[in-house]
């Protein structure tokens, strides 16, 4: 090899760690795409549009939300590994859909192949009836249910989704059967209670925070009561072992680099630690959530994995 | 109730109004473009507005989008939002012989109307409007569907076996993908770009618009008829008209604003009501479907109708009552504005400040609709056809690309134009198979549910049958069901007034038309029997739907070889003109598709315009004609290309050029 050809090399490779090397202390360095595997006005889309204002004052970039709607998320996901892994293309994730989805039949992808980075936030399960419903507490939501086995029904959004193995594990729980009605979306199964055309709904404490004094909230899936509803009391306190809900968090292509799974992660949690955020969302009827990239996340995903596993086996959706 | 009106009417209103009917006038005249995506885009720059402000520029675009979705419907045959799918089938029609522009006026005075009607509904009768949509329940929603089904009858072409025959194809396509309540993957023969299902705006464009295209280049013809002169807005007609079509008119805005009220219907289906109720009930029920100015101002009254009525729900109940009141809903909550039940208390200033800015950019439209659509009438008549199908078969590519980012919805849209074709020319309508597609769904939720519900309280026939609101259009259906057929009835013959039934050829046949019967109706019973295979083993709730579409289908197919042995009648369309350039057109359509990803958006479209300009020229001009027409084409390709990436931010794929 000619030393000047030797030369020219070590330059190209020069140039090209030092880029690298400025590309990852620029992160973000343009706008960032943030797919969301859903179309437009759902809770998926509500918080990442919470987020967008924040990611622009801190980051000093733009964090640009796009819709790839289809198979309640698969179409998504089934193409994230295939985008561009340098940080600036990333995409909502769903729990339970991205556990309990694969395990039900080929869907496009496995729940391993997707790098979650991030799980900012959870919308709680709630079981809620219409606000001139006879049941005013859990107690005589149970007391009909085993007066009327199946007779009792309440509507929920999709199959195999929070609400419906919420209400396969507190039927379970409970020594119950009542009659799960699947809806397409939260929006439609409110508009079924509200019309009675169902007797209750498992849906999340979002429903309480829209529908106000018009739906009660017979109790909320969390470890301690929802600050926004402070009267409405948990499974838990109500001898119900239950803590659940749809969780929701940010993943990136395979291809992106460690430091930048990791600066992106802190890039959310330091959102997330943002008090007016932090009161947007409390106020909308979410819970904060804060599961980093690492340890925490695989922790978390192997002990979601088992739960979701389980109630989607006993709800018959997982052979 | 005045400080709202003054609060609305305040010059930053009024140019946010201005402003939003015309950008959203623009961005639903592209097919593929709707009313969502253009309130979406629109979200991030509301952050920084006053609430007020935010909603009268969401409201503005939304109701500009929703009308300017008939452009595309009447100069080319595709509706640009689902809204405007019955506006296709009088609205094109007119346009084919000269009367484009008196059908773009014509939309615009409906479509002021409608969105009248819908937004004072939504001042004065807002709470009990929602709660009357609140008696809709699943059983309701199937009956509806059925309901928008039962126009069949009147769409089916000349032939009612194969319009059946179409419609539980559709019926079929709807079901492809994993199903939203039962969760389970069907009809996807394990390729995962159907797991989504095929998305119903791209395959609109491809079974509306490609067969278009397709026979656009066959002949040096023109498009459209163009009147030799100038005839300006021909606003004088169009009011005759609508004066002619009174009852009409308030009918269909109240069936707007009424559908527009169930969370669960929307736009579409408005407009497929309407156009249905304004054919049964006309006098000059045979011309319709020919180029009866009554379809038009049905379906553009009753979907402009869907704005304010879809608005009911949202802010009454905060249940988004059509897909761009989620996106406003959303951007609400963001603003830190909660809908629902306390807003009408809480934050009434918000909300008649709202309304009155809906009223104020209604009327905007009028002057912004007349101007706009004059405009899209000149460029779509003027342009020669060489230069015409290169851009309208690229506004079908990047709309088709826009709706979910996917270039697969794209192939299927190719795809699905080519069938559209070849069953259309095989007498087999389109229409049918767009009803089932977009029905289909509604239909299967709302009958699984009722099922389930009818099941758990053990009264199933009470659940379907017993219910007043059920009964009610169950009987609207039967009537519409039946209409068509009762002169014949007398006479002892088939549907008499068939819409279309003057464009098909009834062939004395001879073996080989035979033959081509046979093989197109063997075409159908195939797929009938794979479906029928593929639902073995299924859950009850994923099978019912797709096995008894299935089933139904392979009836009418039995049907129809009978009655082809029977009476030896052939329905089909004649395809005068050059072979060759027809195919080409959707073939070169797929090779772009496959060069999207390589070479990027951009230069393949651009590939494409030359290529298609080369197909359609059937002119005789010098060559700085050609070059100047190429060069416009290119220059709407690369421009409208930069135009997505930048101002509607969809991430056109960049490839190795650009």
């Amino acid at each position: 090899m000619k030393p000047t050809t030797t030369l020219c090399l070590s330059l190209v490779a020069l140039c090209g760690l030092a880029g690298a090397a400025l590309a990852d202390d620029a992160y973000p360095s343009r706008q960032v795409d943030y797919i969301i595997p859903f179309g437009p006005g759902g809770e998926s889309d509500i918080t990442a549009r919470l987020q967008q204002p924040y990611f622009k004052d801190k980051f000093g970039q733009d964090l640009v939300v796009s819709y790839k709607p289809g198979g309640g998320g698969a179409v998504g996901w089934s193409q994230l590994n295939s985008m561009e892994g340098d940080g600036h293309t990333i995409m909502g994730v769903n729990l339970p859909h991205i556990i309990v989805k694969p395990q039900t039949g080929d869907v496009g992808f496995k729940t391993d192949d997707i790098t979650n980075v991030y799980m900012f936030h959870f919308t709680p399960d709630a079981l809620i009836v219409n606000a001139d419903s006879d049941m005013k507490t859990l107690e005589d939501y149970v007391a009909y249910a085993k007066e009327n086995p199946k007779r009792l029904t309440a509507s929920g959004s999709g199959k195999g989704t929070a609400n419906h193995l919420a209400q396969v594990r507190f039927d379970e729980l409970a020594g119950i059967e009542t009659t799960y009605v699947p809806f397409q979306g939260t929006g439609a199964a409110v508009t079924a209670l509200l019309g009675n055309q169902v007797k209750g709904e498992w849906g999340y404490t979002t429903v309480g925070a829209t529908q106000g004094d018009a739906v009660r909230m017979l109790a909320v899936a969390m470890d301690e009561r929802h600050p926004a509803f402070p009267d409405v009391p948990t499974f838990k306190e109500l001898g119900y072992d239950i803590v659940s809900g749809a969780y929701r968090g940010i993943a990136v292509p395979k291809s992106t680099p460690e430091d930048v799974r990791q600066k992106l992660s802190d890039m959310i949690a330091e959102i997330n630690a943002d008090e007016k955020f932090q009161k947007q969302m409390i106020d909308g009827g979410f819970a904060l959530l804060d599961v980093g990239y690492g340890a925490a996340m695989d922790e978390f995903m192997a002990t979601k994995s088992d739960e979701y596993i389980a109630a989607g086996k006993s709800a018959g959706l997982i052979d | 109730m005045l400080d709202y009106f003054i609060a609305a009417f305040s010059p930053l209103n009024v140019v946010l109004a201005l402003a939003g009917v015309a950008a959203g006038t623009i961005i639903g005249s592209i097919p593929g473009l709707t009313a969502t995506m253009a309130v979406a885009v629109l979200v991030p720059f509301t952050f920084a507005m006053a609430p007020e402000s935010a909603l009268i520029l969401m409201g503005a675009i939304y109701t500009g989008a929703i009308y300017g979705g008939a452009y595309a419907a009447i100069l080319l045959n595709t509706p640009g939002t689902p809204s405007a799918i019955a506006t296709t089938f009088d609205g094109y029609p007119m346009a084919k012989r000269g009367d484009g522009d008196l059908a773009v006026t014509i939309a615009c005075l409906s479509s002021v109307v409608g969105g009248l009607v819908g937004a004072l509904a939504l001042l004065f009768l807002a709470p009990p409007l929602a709660r009357a949509a609140l008696a809709f329940g699943p059983v309701e929603y199937f009956w509806l569907a059925i309901f928008g089904l039962s126009l069949i009858s009147a769409l089916s072409a000349g032939d009612f076996l194969k319009g059946m025959i179409a419609a539980c194809f559709g019926l079929i396509l709807a079901m492809i993908g994993i199903s939203e309540i039962s969760a389970e993957v069907r009809l996807t023969f394990g390729s995962p770009t159907l797991l989504g299902g095929i998305e119903v705006i791209s395959a609109l464009i491809g079974l509306y618009c490609v067969p278009v295209l397709i026979d656009l280049v066959a002949t040096p013809e023109r498009h459209l008829e163009a009147g030799d002169n100038p005839r300006g807005f021909r606003l004088s007609e169009a009011i005759a008209t609508l004066s002619r079509n009174l009852w009409n008119l308030a009918r269909s805005s109240a069936i707007g604003t009424m559908v527009g009220a169930l969370p669960g219907a929307g736009g579409s289906i408005a407009g497929l009501v309407a156009y249905s109720e304004a054919r049964r009930s006309a006098r000059d029920r045979q011309t319709y479907g020919k180029g009866n100015p009554g379809g038009v101002i049905a379906t553009e009254s009753a979907n402009n109708a869907t704005v304010g009525g879809g608005l009911i729900p949202t802010l009454v109940l905060g249940i988004p009552g059509t897909p761009p009141d989620a996106v406003i809903l959303g951007a609400l909550l963001v603003q830190g504005v909660r809908t629902g039940p306390t807003l009408f208390e809480s934050g009434a200033s918000i909300v008649y400040t709202f309304i009155f800015g809906l009223l104020l950019a209604t009327i905007l439209m009028l002057p912004v609709g007349l101007f706009i659509g004059r405009f899209a009438y000149g460029a779509i008549v003027r342009a020669p056809k060489a230069a015409l199908v290169p851009v309208v078969a690229f506004m079908t590519i990047i709309g088709a690309y826009a709706i979910r980012n996917s270039i697969s919805d794209v192939g299927v849209m190719v795809v699905l134009g080519v069938i559209g074709w070849i069953a259309a020319n095989r007498g087999f309508a389109v229409s049918p198979i767009v009803l089932g597609l977009i029905l289909g769904r509604i239909a299967e939720q709302g009958f699984v549910q009722s099922w389930t519900i009818g099941a758990a309280i053990e009264d199933l026939p009470g659940q379907f049958f017993g219910r007043p609101l059920s009964i009610a259009i169950i009987a609207l259906t039967a009537i519409t069901f039946i209409y068509p057929f009762v002169p014949r009835l007398r006479a002892g013959r088939g549907p008499a007034d068939d819409a279309t039934a003057a464009v098909l050829r009834r062939q004395p046949a001879n073996a080989a038309a035979k033959l081509r019967e046979v093989l197109a109706l063997g075409a159908f019973g195939a797929i009938a029997a794979v479906v029928i295979a593929q639902m073995a083993g299924r859950t009850a709730e994923a099978a019912v739907f797709p096995l008894t579409a299935a089933i139904a289908m392979a009836v009418f197919v039995l049907g129809a070889l009978a009655k082809l042995a029977i009476t030896g009648i052939v329905t089909e369309e004649s395809a005068p003109g050059s072979f060759v350039r027809r195919a080409m057109v959707p073939l070169v359509m797929l090779v772009t598709v496959g060069l999207i990803p390589h070479l990027g958006f951009g230069a393949s479209c651009a590939l494409m315009g030359l290529a298609l300009y080369v197909v359609a020229d059937h002119q005789r001009q010098s060559l700085a004609q050609h070059a100047l027409a190429v060069a416009s084409v290119l220059m709407v390709i690369v421009g409208a290309t930069y135009a997505f990436r930048v101002f509607l931010s969809v991430p056109l794929p960049g490839g190795a050029l650009f």
